[in-house]
């Protein structure tokens, strides 16, 4: 059980790389190369619910781990639970049929072979890793691959500007919640001290707090909710299989599962219920509305799945056992309906040329298996009997009428207001679509294309007869995320309870609501404020890029020395409140202190005077004054070696300054001050850090071992050479070769001027 | 620890970071100097106050200055002298282009910031 | 040539050497029990080595060769004792009874410490070529 999730990791990336070389002769070559890795994992899930002991089995689920960082809780971490189980029945049970409907969507000379396939497979490969991550680390790498994979599915056609622009939305705003999302995992795991999210510590307090809002915002940006919305319309410009798969039955789904796994994690948080039921109630109201005002059958299913996830992220955020067995069932139940729908706009818009409810009429005749197929899906997203909808809606409905108090008055109006405008919107559809219109003329059927549609179609009805199926599949994955869910179940019949009767109240009304907004003939699309914001905001960003590039990568070296020095010395600040005065003496002799203040002054005039032989002369002074303080610590070595150096040192300068000016150039005088500040502040800031270490000494110096050690072992008295040349010998080895790489640059330079005479 | 030494280190950082945030090379190469002199002595107050030559002579070890940070401060000494006559061998290329010593801004950057405006 | 202007100059340089070089030698030897050391040697020998170029007594040296030579004395020494089983870098210790010099007692670390000195002097002597002081025939320009 360990290497399977290897195995069929490794099956995907396989085929990816298959698909590329197979899609270079046609785009169909490459889906149907790139199915194969989908369609057995997609079985291997199915058999693993079917065959008895699955997931309970001795085994356990599978997992497994590849260490990068020991201690540090760096980890590869995966595991297939029952959450993931029914995850990747969506994600590779629809991919499988996405591929193959994919097939027949495009046409056999399709451009983007080679690239196509392949990454709706790396696209399905890292949904996959998402849904089995158990490390949130591992969660987020595989959660930014979805992201840009997205990115270049939404923009596959990318000769056209309005499809650039829409792909470009969408990696902005899901690539900006991720770092959100970062930076609230990372508060999360600091504060309850691990990354591993199966049985991951409650949080608690303020920090949670910030981690919470932080993890909402991300998974509220990946999963379309309002008002980080406007990018999934716009990725309505991807090709259909694409919209059906990464749009309705799987990304736009990884923020409810990222939301449904912290729901415990977060369960003490005011903040997440409370910002998790603003983004939820929002989107579930907005969405509806949206999905009545446009005329675009793919955009209508689009702001549908916004007012979709809004339920569930409201049910998540609600948080009850209850509340979140029902989203769960939706959960499933959505990805089945919506990605059946989906399928179907994509067959209307090959065979007609259009998506437009306005120009489509009587399809219900010329495509009657379409229609069969549209309805059932259809019907089961409103939540009418006797389809998988109508159970998992009436759960969510029981859910919020079993809440008290404000919760169950906010949940019970919003739930039961999102059903209305899901039944209208619904109801709009399908009279748009199928219903009376101008004749459309329709091309001949596609099989590859009808096949996996029919059978989306037909398992929202299979569901709803085997619900106990279901209930397998769906409860398990619901106790994992909330213990309380283990009492609940679908029911096929409710019996005159409240919530049905709510429920058929629903229906009536949503229809009857439906069958206006039908009738009402729409103009013109509304306008995409919300998007058109966006895309101003983005294009503000990357214009004004080059300008901030301009201020900040100037060029001038020595401002970027300051800037650097500051921001050090700006960090040494952390140090002051280490200091303590009283490891500190005036000094060890007076001759120290008579050498320090010589030593400052010869440095200072260095810095002042204009001539350059004078300057050399100062660094000749300081550098003797170092000898001197050398002597005085007991460093006759260092002494003697500063010594030596500074005498070279000044002959160079002497013989160097031959061949230029007397006097320094006055360039430097415009920014003196500033200079001046930066480096008193760095020399502060050094003298902090300094002050500090000698408050904290770290231990006792092992000067007596040493001393012995040089004696004993390394056959010499001089302690400092013995460190140097037996210690510290391959460091030595390393010195001496850095001064044999400095004289052949000193060489290399010589050798330029040689060739340039 | 010597309040003398850490003024000192402290004067000479401040002293070398004023230079090398000078355009003339030369005076950076100075800079650099100052800024060694002042690692050094930082090297070597960490490890202790003064003392002794670490030099056994039979006496023990006692009273002894801390050996450790000297010979960490040796090598220091050794590549800041290397780093010194590479840059005056710089100085004197830049000569032979400009005629001076003086620091230009960097060709790429300009141009990117030139370009960019 | 400052030697063949002043001839003063030339003399008191030459004068000079043989005590240079003395106590160059005596910093050689005396570094693993007293203040001096490779590095130190080879500082002073540069440092002579610079005032008899520049006063014109000798020619240039080649730079390239002594680094060479000290590089693959360093290298033979840090790199032999893996031969005999030692780690790399160890350190062999030899004491021998010489006569009037008495018992002297030495190691590996001296033919490390002159490597190390020939590394200096050909550092030190580049400079002189990175300072544009020679020209392309390896003499010092005037």
């Amino acid at each position: 059980m360990q290497q399977v999730i290897w195995t069929l990791l490794g099956a995907h990336v396989a085929g990816v790389v298959l698909a590329a070389i197979a899609g270079f002769r046609s785009i169909r070559a490459g889906l149907a190369v790139a199915a194969f890795a989908p369609t057995i994992t997609a079985i291997w899930a199915i058999w693993l619910f079917v065959s008895q002991d699955g997931l309970a089995g001795a085994d356990g689920p599978p997992t497994s781990e590849l260490v990068w960082v020991e201690g540090l809780d760096l980890a590869f971490r995966m595991q297939v639970d029952s959450l993931a189980l029914l995850m990747t029945l969506l994600v590779s049970g629809i991919g499988a049929l996405v591929f193959i409907y994919a097939i027949g969507y495009f046409a056999p000379d399709a451009a983007g072979g080679a690239t196509f396939p392949p990454t709706l497979l790396a696209f399905s490969a890292s949904m996959l890793g998402l849904v089995w991550s158990d490390s949130i680390w591992t969660l987020f790498i595989f959660w930014e691959a979805t992201s840009i994979t997205s990115f270049l599915l939404v923009g596959h056609k990318n000769s056209d500007a309005n499809v650039q622009t829409a792909a470009r939305r969408a990696l902005m705003i899901t690539g900006v919640g991720g770092l959100v999302l970062l930076a609230g995992l990372i508060i999360l795991a600091q504060d309850v001290g691990s990354s591993t999210l199966t049985n991951l510590a409650a949080a608690e307090g303020s920090r949670a707090t910030l981690a919470a809002i932080l993890v909402m915002i991300g998974a509220a940006t990946k999963s379309a909710q309002v008002p980080f919305h406007v990018w999934l319309p716009g990725a309505m410009a991807a090709p259909t299989p694409v919209s059906a798969y990464l749009h309705s039955a799987t990304m736009v789904k990884a923020g409810v599962l990222l939301v449904a796994v912290m729901g415990t994690t977060f369960a003490d948080v005011q903040a997440w219920k409370v910002l998790g039921l603003a983004f939820g109630i929002a989107s579930m109201i907005w969405g509806g509305v949206g999905a009545l005002r446009h005329v675009d059958a793919k955009l209508i299913l689009a702001w549908g799945t916004i007012s979709q996830l809004g339920l569930l992220i409201t049910l998540l955020a609600l948080g009850t056992g209850k509340a979140v067995f029902a989203a769960t069932s939706i959960l499933f139940a959505h990805a089945i309906f919506k990605a059946g729908l989906f399928l179907i706009v994509g067959e209307v818009d090959i065979r007609t040329g259009t998506r437009d409810i306005r120009k489509l009429g009587g399809l219900a005749k010329s495509m009657p298996i379409t229609f069969a197929v549209a309805l059932l899906s259809g019907l089961s997203m409103a939540g009418a009997p006797p389809l998988l909808g109508f159970p998992a809606k009436e759960a969510a409905i029981e859910a919020v009428l079993g809440l008290s108090g404000w919760e169950q008055i906010i949940g019970v109006v919003s739930v039961v207001g999102g059903a209305v405008l899901t039944v209208a919107y619904t109801t709009r559809f399908l009279i748009g679509v199928f219903g009376a219109g101008p004749d459309t003329i329709v091309k001949p059927r596609r099989l590859a294309m009808t096949i996996p549609a029919v059978v989306l179609g037909f398992l929202s009805v299979a569901g709803f007869a085997a619900l106990g199926l279901v209930n397998d599949i769906v409860r398990p994955a619901a106790i994992e995320l909330n213990a309380k869910s283990e009492v609940y179940g679908l029911v096929r019949w409710p019996g005159i309870k409240t919530a049905f009767v709510v429920s058929m109240a629903v229906l009536i009304v949503g229809f009857a609501l439906g069958v206006g907004a039908a009738a009402r003939k729409v103009a013109s699309a509304p306008n995409a404020t919300g998007a058109d914001a966006a895309d101003g905001l983005i294009d503000g960003i990357l214009s004004n890029t080059p300008r901030f590039i301009a201020v900040v990568q100037h060029g001038s070296l020595p401002v970027y020395l300051a800037t650097m020095t500051a921001a050090v010395a700006v960090a040494g600040i952390a140090f002051t409140d280490q200091v303590s005065l009283s490891h500190l003496q005036l000094w060890d002799t007076p001759l120290q202190g008579v050498l320090a203040a010589g030593i400052v002054a010869a440095a200072a005039a260095g810095a002042a005077v204009r001539s350059r032989l004078g300057a050399t002369l100062t660094l000749g002074a300081t550098g003797i004054g170092m000898s001197g303080i050398f002597i005085i610590h007991g460093a006759p070595d260092l002494a003697l070696t500063q010594l030596l150096v500074e005498i070279i040192v000044v002959v160079g300068f002497v013989l160097g300054l031959g061949q230029l000016a007397n006097q320094f150039p006055t360039v430097d005088n415009a920014w003196r001050a500033t200079r001046l500040a930066v480096a008193t502040l760095g020399g502060l800031a050094v003298m902090a850090g300094l002050a500090a270490s000698s408050a904290n000494p770290s231990g006792v110096a092992p000067i007596e071992d040493l001393t012995a050690g040089a004696v004993n072992d390394g056959g010499g008295n001089n302690v400092v050479n013995v460190i140097l040349t037996d210690v510290r010998a391959l460091d030595t080895l390393g010195e001496v070769v850095v001064l044999a790489t400095v004289a052949i640059g000193i060489l290399a330079l010589a050798n330029t001027r040689r060739a340039e005479a | 620890m010597s309040i003398a030494l850490l003024l000192t280190v402290g004067g000479l950082t401040s002293v070398g970071l004023y230079l090398i945030t000078s355009r003339s090379l030369s005076r950076i190469i100075l800079g650099f100097a100052l800024l060694g002199h002042a690692s050094v002595l930082a090297l070597l107050m960490s490890g202790g106050p003064a003392g002794r030559a670490p030099i056994a002579d039979g006496s023990g070890s006692d009273g002894f200055a801390n050996p450790l940070p000297q010979a960490l401060a040796l090598t220091a000494i050794v590549i800041s002298f290397g780093l010194t006559l590479f840059l005056l061998a710089l100085a004197s290329r830049q000569k032979d282009h400009t005629g001076d010593d003086l620091v230009e801004d960097d060709i790429e950057d300009s141009r990117i910031a030139e370009v960019k405006q | 040539m400052i030697a063949d202007r002043s001839p003063i100059v030339g003399h008191a340089v030459a004068a000079i050497t043989p005590l240079a070089l003395l106590i160059g030698t005596y910093l050689l030897f005396a570094g693993h029990n007293n203040p001096g050391g490779g590095f130190a040697a080879g500082l002073v020998f540069g440092a002579v080595l610079i005032l008899r170029t520049i006063a014109g007594v000798q020619k240039p040296v080649d730079a390239p060769l002594l680094m060479a030579a000290g590089l693959i004395v360093i290298a033979i020494v840090t790199a032999a004792p893996i031969f005999w089983g030692d780690y790399f870098g160890d350190q062999a210790v030899v004491s021998a009874e010489l006569p009037i010099l008495g018992k002297i007692k030495s190691g590996s670390a001296l033919p490390f410490d002159i490597g190390v000195t020939a590394i200096v002097i050909g550092l030190v002597a580049s400079l002189l070529d990175g300072l544009s002081l020679i020209d392309a025939d390896g003499d010092l320009t005037t």
